[in-house]
């Protein structure tokens, strides 16, 4: 039986990821835009998740590597060929996590939260500080690729973080992490080493943005450090996990695509009521669906399991 | 550079005003912190409610902002304990919330603080307002003051001052600290932990509404200019202790002092980069806090 279940699901994913790629020759760039903020969320969610909703560990730093993404893509725009750059601006955020990783770790809980905050706006500012030195006020990159391209080419980075994520989760590395949410002394005592997987993961975890932000930043033409280092970014990732669920592969992708949604109706036309509709699921989901929407499915296809 | 730049008794008597604002706005988040463990990323909005009514009651009706601090006060003070009662007393019902209660307070929270920000937004339009109110320069001791920032610095001061002795002599104030020091034995000793649970949110954020009503005599408010103040409190109450409520006051002197000082040194572009900077040396290299004695394993 579970052989058979796990065919139909490949081919499933398959289809639907071909699909996916030949949406743009189906609908407009109206619509080819809305599926890459979906794909994009999907992607940063599904990372975000591959450390932190596997870790317990919350980290409200994915905004800096989204930015530093973008940042490296600007700075070698023109200078080397894109499909260098993009994937060094992925390499660019994993090295900086892998740097601020080693301290932020060392702290747990309500700590590492704010910390993690503390640090990317730190990081933001020393962005801000080194622009306005050097006399950029916003940089402006010409002729970027065509939407559809940035499309194919967001499908892939979310395909890789979600598959990330699925390796990540059923190998030892997974179990490690899960065992350090359950009870990091514990996992110390049966020979995690806690400190190598958590730096391990917050690296792996980070290449994802760098890429996505990299990416995106091609999309929007303009480089501005207050709005790619935007903080919203990290909680609006945490607000997908959170409504989704982030225990497993499915959970980000459905509170991506829910988000999205709600925010192309709402957003254009009365941004606040968005942002209040955002913060009363947040406040609702943490407070009566903590598992999420993936979770309280599981929940109720399963009702023998408590 | 001079060196007597650094004891102008201008500078300090900036250092004073700000850092009473500061003590305001950090001694009700490190009460909510320390007596039930919850992370009030929303602190800061309350400061601006605080500003929004002394502005509105200003422009209005001409009523003096020192007064309409009362009544923002009340109004955050009634906030804060309904807001307790219908939302966060649920955290401490169900165990598997209980079990992460620090990031999940900081995730009700956040979604708290987007839901005042807004609707305020949405009430008042996103613009910055002003007024001018005891707007004129005093001199004293070769310190040239505006007469709402000597204001500031003496309700601030003695509201402070107020605090410390209310957490001294009265009993609730008693029980709050007994409860930051020993949860679970506070209430052996029957004190009711749900009651003063109430009285620190409200306490806290009148607290917290005083210190906006105040800042809005002397700087533009906004919908959004909560979250600078929320951060500057989070990083007090690291550099004091977590907890501790004396440290506040303490931290809120050390980052004053940093941002007046460093924004004269250096240059106003560097504010930002100081307080995050200070935030994270005080997290790496004594999150017990500067007047911790021991370090405890979290």
């Amino acid at each position: 039986m579970m052989p058979l279940r796990k065919v139909l699901l490949i081919c499933g994913a398959v289809l639907a990821v071909i699909c996916c790629a030949l949406l743009p020759l189906v609908v407009g760039p109206y619509g080819v835009g809305i599926a890459l903020n979906v794909l994009m969320w999907i992607a940063l969610a599904e990372s975000w998740a591959m450390f932190s909703g596997l870790s317990g560990y919350i980290s409200l730093g994915h905004a800096v590597f989204y930015g530093v993404g973008a940042y490296v893509t600007v700075l070698l725009w023109q200078l080397v060929p894109l499909w260098v750059a993009i994937p060094l601006s992925g390499f660019g955020a994993g090295l900086l996590a892998l740097v601020l990783g080693w301290p932020c770790l060392r702290v747990r809980g309500p700590y590492f939260v704010i910390l993690t905050l503390g640090v990317s706006e730190f990081v933001k500012y020393i962005v801000i500080g080194s622009e306005a030195a050097l006399g950029r006020n916003g940089r402006l990159l010409i002729g970027t690729p065509s939407l559809v391209v940035l499309f194919e080419a967001m499908l892939l980075v979310a395909i890789v973080s979600m598959v990330a994520l699925y390796v990540v989760r059923s190998s030892r590395l997974g179990a490690g992490l899960l065992a350090i949410r359950e009870d990091e002394v514990a996992a110390g005592a049966v020979g995690v080493n806690a400190t190598a997987v958590k730096l391990l993961t917050f690296t792996l975890s980070a290449l994802v943005p760098g890429v996505v932000g990299g990416l995106m930043i091609l999309r929007s033409t303009y480089f501005e450090p207050l709005q790619a280092f935007n903080p919203t970014t990290s909680f609006t990732i945490v607000t997908i996990a959170i409504l989704g669920g982030s225990d497993d592969v499915p959970g980000p992708l459905l509170g991506a695509v829910l988000l999205v949604l709600l925010s192309e109706l709402l957003w254009a036309r009365a941004p606040e009521v968005y942002m209040i509709i955002l913060g009363v699921l947040l406040v609702a989901f943490v407070l009566f669906v903590p598992e999420g929407l993936l979770g309280r499915v599981q929940r109720l296809a399963s009702p023998a399991k408590p | 550079m001079d060196l007597s730049v650094i004891f102008s008794a201008q500078l300090l008597a900036s250092v004073l005003v700000l850092a009473s604002l500061y003590a305001l706005v950090a001694i009700g988040l490190n009460l909510v912190y320390g007596t039930m463990r919850l992370l009030n990323v929303a602190h800061g909005e309350l400061v601006m409610l605080g500003g929004y009514v002394a502005y509105w009651a200003f422009a209005q009706w001409a009523i003096s902002p020192l007064l309409a601090a009362l009544v923002a006060m009340v109004i955050a003070a009634a906030v804060g304990a309904l807001l307790y009662i219908a939302i966060i007393r649920r955290l401490f019902r169900s165990p598997s919330l209980l079990a992460r209660i620090e990031s999940n307070s900081l995730l009700v929270f956040f979604g708290i603080s987007i839901i005042i920000q807004n609707v305020t937004s949405l009430a008042f339009t996103a613009d910055s307002r002003g007024y001018s109110y005891l707007d004129d320069v005093i001199e004293i001791g070769g310190a040239r003051i505006a007469a709402n920032r000597l204001a500031t610095l003496a309700v601030a001061g003695l509201a402070s001052l107020a605090c410390a002795l209310f957490f001294r002599y009265a009993r609730s104030g008693m029980a709050m600290r007994a409860i930051i020091q020993q949860r679970d034995a506070a209430a052996l000793v029957g004190i009711d932990v749900d009651r003063i649970n109430v009285q620190v949110f409200a306490l806290g954020f009148a607290l917290a509404a005083l210190a906006g009503a105040l800042i809005s005599m002397s700087q533009q408010i906004s919908p959004f200019m909560g979250f600078p103040f929320t951060v500057s409190g989070f990083v007090i109450i690291i550099l004091g202790g977590l907890g501790n409520l004396t440290g506040s006051i303490f931290g809120s002197l050390i980052l004053a002092a940093v941002e007046v000082y460093g924004v004269t040194l250096i240059s106003p572009s560097f504010r930002s980069i100081l307080v995050y900077g200070v935030f994270i040396a005080a997290l790496l290299l004594r999150p017990q806090g500067l007047l911790g004695r021991s370090i405890r394993a979290r």
